[in-house]
């Protein structure tokens, strides 16, 4: 009885001087801090880059978005990179989507007059997968473009297209909007 | 030796509850297989019997049936009570004296209502109380919601020991199988200060009684099988009594596949439960009692695959689908991602020494481990690896002295209660954490005084709670930093209750209590993306605690012999309360644009009305009516509270035979057969902006069952047959957050068998 009645009072002790030890801070092997979508003209002449980078990932400091202007009337041959640049080196994250190609898709929305992008590259299965593209711009105008990336879609399903992945399904690991200048 | 066969036992049966005489009860020598029936009177008698050891089984429709161990030496009077009804508000105030007696109703589920519903989980057994509702994702998890409550503002004790996880998280389960109970109540008031743990909501008790006296091995054998979700259930326990140990073994194992609405499967909702209970009790003197309880709960959950989303355009586009995308037309018992694996481990060892009649002196100690892990979806095969992994161990520590006839026969109850919280983020996930790291440290103090004075019964409770929060956060800006915080909060719980009983068939309680809640660790601290809600939670470590004021007034009514007549009325405000404010402006991500949500306080108010009719319409024709009213406001922004209860109104009616039934030569008893219609109003009251998706419509269910007791020599077997959602009907529920995404669950058959020997 009398040692049923000390051991509380132990547990108090040993208890009341504990300070939680300092966390391990994770590995962040899945963030994505960047996406580069460069544009290669096929006449030649300067790549064009739109950029995003968010280097502390979801909250924190926002990310920053660059943009650049696109020459009307042109044909562009596109290809977008993906980076986690949290590790040093930077991880490429577009390795990881080529192996696993079937499993994603990227969408290209626009809504600058006259684009038109189409995909330039194929799955396992014949389906297309949106790390290589092909851009080709109308008359002068502006807009915006949004890259979307999902995971796990349903790439036959019916109404899926570049523009439009609504009835694809899967989650969405990538969606970002670029202001576009066609001049 | 030779035995004496002219014995006799005679014996009144009482409802415990009115202390009325039950008639038609019947009794049975579970041995010889000889019996009878009371009389009008509750009386029986039993002649021509051998001495020696027996057991006496005694049952009656819409009562659990009970077993009595006797041994016979001579001529003997018994006095017996039998607890009826599943779960009406027990009055638990006047007789007796023990502390235990409340001003406030508690309310109880039996233990037959939780073997015979065993296919369901703690919150779903809870859920068929009048003013409990259920906040669920999915069919899989589910967490009680009482007058409005929920999480962090309710407490569960398992076994007397608060129940230590992860409760923040509106899609954790509690981590207890409800089949290790005997009883299940809900306890509000001054007798709800004896337990650490939040006082705003409530309590929840999970009760494991002490072992009876018994000195044969019993068990009970139970299995199910349900069709949604072609579910398979089965539940063992065995115990005995002995001088030198006593023990008890209680095992469950559960397994479902898919579930289904009335139109599609809900793939990926399987589940799979393993646990089990052992409980040891050694008496070192009449007065000294040791007891040592030991169990572990692991459950699986699959989550519809069609609910993981990633960003805000994938919720808008998943709320304009009748179907979920992943729906196929095939059933799987297979879990994927996006699943939660729990696992919850308890120990403890307990001392109760009776020092004399009226005094009680209780020491417990309790640890707990507790793990959860959450995976999604993730890319790079690593949908294996837990998005999230918390392990939490908890280590509590209680004294507790009971007088039930302190100076002037005031009953008193008082105790000390520590207990120690460690909550660490496994780093594997390879994912800055939502909780941070912590460990909490809560000291309590209670004292509860109770007398009965002449027609009333008063009660008194104080309780003071001192918490100490250590949490170490990491930094959402490059470089990672460690951030500490250290925080004291001082809880001050103070509750006065008064029941009067206006005339033998009135009773009339009233409470008014007032209550302190400081902030949890997710609130202070939480940050990070809420991919569930589709949301970013930032906590806000400025918070200060909540306080809270409730009012309660009830009355129970026997208006004439055949209606009974209850009902509580209810108001409480609570100045500060926390709740997650959605932001203006949006932030962005790679994956696009997420809504924030940062922990605030504002003054809100919560009040309602629950109401019981009982009607016997004939002694085997019986009638229930129930229904719950609530409304909960914002005081400063004058609106209405997110994730309060839709009101709702359940009409039972229900066939009891009560003399048995023959059938292919076989004796059924207690066969009973009711129907149930549960009507659910919408909500009109919640602004459009106020959610994702529009409140759902209001839905009416029709529920059935059908059960009978078969009598055997030493063993009794109780079928039963359930359906739930008679009509298969479509519909959504506004507390089940897998709405956005899917129907509620289509019609489902359990079929169940209980053997009690």
């Amino acid at each position: 009885m009398h040692r049923l009645l000390f051991l509380p009072v132990a547990l108090l002790f040993l208890l009341s001087s504990c300070s939680k030890d300092d966390p391990i801070i994770p590995n962040e092997e899945e963030v994505i801090t960047t996406l580069i979508y460069s544009l290669t003209p096929d006449s030649g002449g300067a790549v064009v880059e739109l950029k995003f980078v968010d280097l502390d990932g979801e909250g924190g400091d926002a990310p920053v978005i660059t943009t650049a202007d696109l020459n009307s009337n042109t044909s562009y041959t596109g290809s977008v990179r993906l980076l986690n640049e949290q590790l040093s080196p930077a991880e490429n994250i577009t390795a990881e989507i080529q192996e696993e190609d079937e499993d994603h898709q990227f969408f290209y929305q626009s809504t600058v007059a006259g684009m038109i992008i189409s995909y330039d590259d194929v799955d396992g299965n014949n389906q297309p997968v949106g790390i290589s593209t092909m851009l080709q711009t109308g008359d002068a105008g502006s807009g915006m473009l949004t890259i979307t990336l999902r995971h796990e879609p349903n790439k036959s399903a019916s109404g899926v297209v570049i523009s439009d992945p609504s009835n694809a399904g899967g989650e969405t690991d990538i969606e970002i909007r670029f202001p576009i200048n066609v001049q | 030796m030779g035995q004496q066969c002219d014995l006799s036992l005679r014996g009144y049966v009482n409802d415990s509850g009115t202390s009325q005489p039950l008639e038609y009860v019947n009794v049975l020598v579970s041995e010889t297989g000889v019996g009878t029936t009371t009389d009008s009177t509750g009386f029986f008698s039993l002649d021509n019997l051998c001495s020696g050891e027996a057991h006496l089984v005694i049952s009656h429709i819409g009562c659990e049936t009970q077993q009595w161990y006797i041994n016979l030496k001579s001529d003997t009077l018994l006095h017996l009570q039998m607890d009826h009804s599943e779960n009406l508000l027990h009055d638990v105030v006047i007789t007796g004296q023990s502390i235990e007696k409340t001003t406030q109703y508690s309310q109880t589920i039996s233990s037959q209502k939780i073997t015979d519903e065993a296919d369901k989980d703690l919150s779903r057994l809870l859920e068929d109380m009048t003013g409990v509702s259920t906040l669920k994702n999915g069919s899989g998890i589910a967490k009680p919601v009482i007058h409005g409550l929920y999480g962090n503002r309710l407490s569960i004790l398992n076994n007397g020991i608060l129940q230590s996880g992860q409760k923040w998280g509106n899609d954790h389960s509690p981590e207890i199988d409800p089949m290790v109970a005997q009883k299940i109540r809900v306890v509000k008031g001054t007798a709800a200060l004896e337990y650490v743990g939040s006082q705003l909501g409530g309590v929840i008790l999970i009760d494991v009684d002490r072992l009876d006296e018994e000195p044969h091995l019993h068990g009970k054998a139970s299995y199910f099988y349900e069709t949604n979700g072609r579910g398979h259930g089965t539940n063992l326990q065995l115990q005995q009594y002995s001088p030198e140990i006593s023990w008890k073994v209680n095992g469950t194992l559960k397994k479902n596949g898919d579930r289904s609405t009335p139109d599609y499967f809900l793939n990926n909702t399987g589940s799979q439960q393993a646990n089990l209970a052992v409980q040891l009790q050694k008496s070192f003197s009449p007065r000294l009692e040791v007891s040592l309880y030991g169990s572990t709960f692991n459950n699986e959950i699959g989550i519809l695959r069609g609910s993981h989303i990633g960003n805000v355009t994938d919720l808008e586009t998943a709320l304009g689908r009748d179907i979920p995308f992943f729906t196929e037309p095939r059933f799987s018992y297979e879990i994927e991602a996006p699943r939660q694996v729990v696992n919850h481990q308890l120990l403890k060892l307990s001392g109760r020494y009776v020092y004399d009649d009226d005094r009680i002196i209780e020491i417990s100690m309790a640890a707990q481990l507790n793990d959860r892990k959450e995976y999604d979806v993730r890319r790079g095969g690593q949908s294996d690896t837990p998005a999230l992994f918390l392990s939490q161990a908890n280590f509590f520590t209680q004294l507790k002295y009971k007088d039930s006839d302190l100076f002037q026969q005031w009953g008193m109850s008082s105790g000390i209660q520590v207990d120690l919280t460690d909550n660490t983020n496994q780093p594997e996930t390879g994912i800055l954490p939502l909780i941070p790291d912590y460990t909490s440290l809560k000291t309590g103090a209670f004292i509860l005084f109770n007398k009965r004075i002449k027609q009333s019964f008063v009660d008194i409770g104080l309780r003071y709670d001192q918490v100490f929060q250590n949490a170490v956060t990491i930094s959402r800006t490059l470089p990672r930093e460690i951030i500490r915080y250290d925080n004291v909060f001082h809880n001050l719980s103070v509750s006065l209750g008064w029941q009067y009983l206006w005339a033998d068939d009135f009773t009339i309680s009233s409470n008014i209590g007032f209550a302190m809640r400081n902030p949890a660790i997710n609130e202070l601290y939480s940050s990070g993306l809420h991919q569930g809600v589709s949301g970013i939670e930032e906590g806000d470590p400025g918070l200060s605690g909540e306080q809270s004021v409730k009012t309660v007034v009830s009355f129970k009514w026997k208006a004439t012999g055949a209606l009974f007549l209850e009902s509580l009325i209810y108001y409480q405000q609570i100045k500060d309360y926390i709740y997650l404010r959605p932001e203006e402006e949006f932030r962005l991500t790679v994956r696009g644009a997420f809504p924030v949500f940062t922990y605030d306080q504002t003054d809100v108010q919560l009040y309602g009305l629950d109401f019981t009719a009982d009607y016997e319409l004939s002694p085997s024709l019986h009638a229930k009516l129930a229904y719950s009213y609530i409304r909960a406001n914002d005081l400063v922004a004058n609106t209405e509270l997110i994730n309060i209860p839709a009101n709702n109104l359940n009409a039972l009616l229900r066939y009891e035979v009560n003399q048995s039934v023959k059938l292919l030569g076989i004796q059924l008893d207690k066969c009973s057969f009711s129907m149930d219609g549960l009507w659910v109003f919408g909500k009109n009251e919640l602004l459009a902006e106020q959610d994702f998706a529009a409140v759902p419509d209001a839905y009416q269910l029709l529920n059935a069952k059908l059960s009978f007791d078969i009598n055997l020599p030493h063993t009794r077997l109780r079928w039963l047959l359930r359906v739930d959602n008679v009509l298969n009907q479509s519909y959504r529920d506004y507390l089940n957050r897998q709405r956005y995404f899917a129907d509620d669950l289509g019609r489902n058959v359990v079929l169940g068998l209980n053997v009690s020997f």
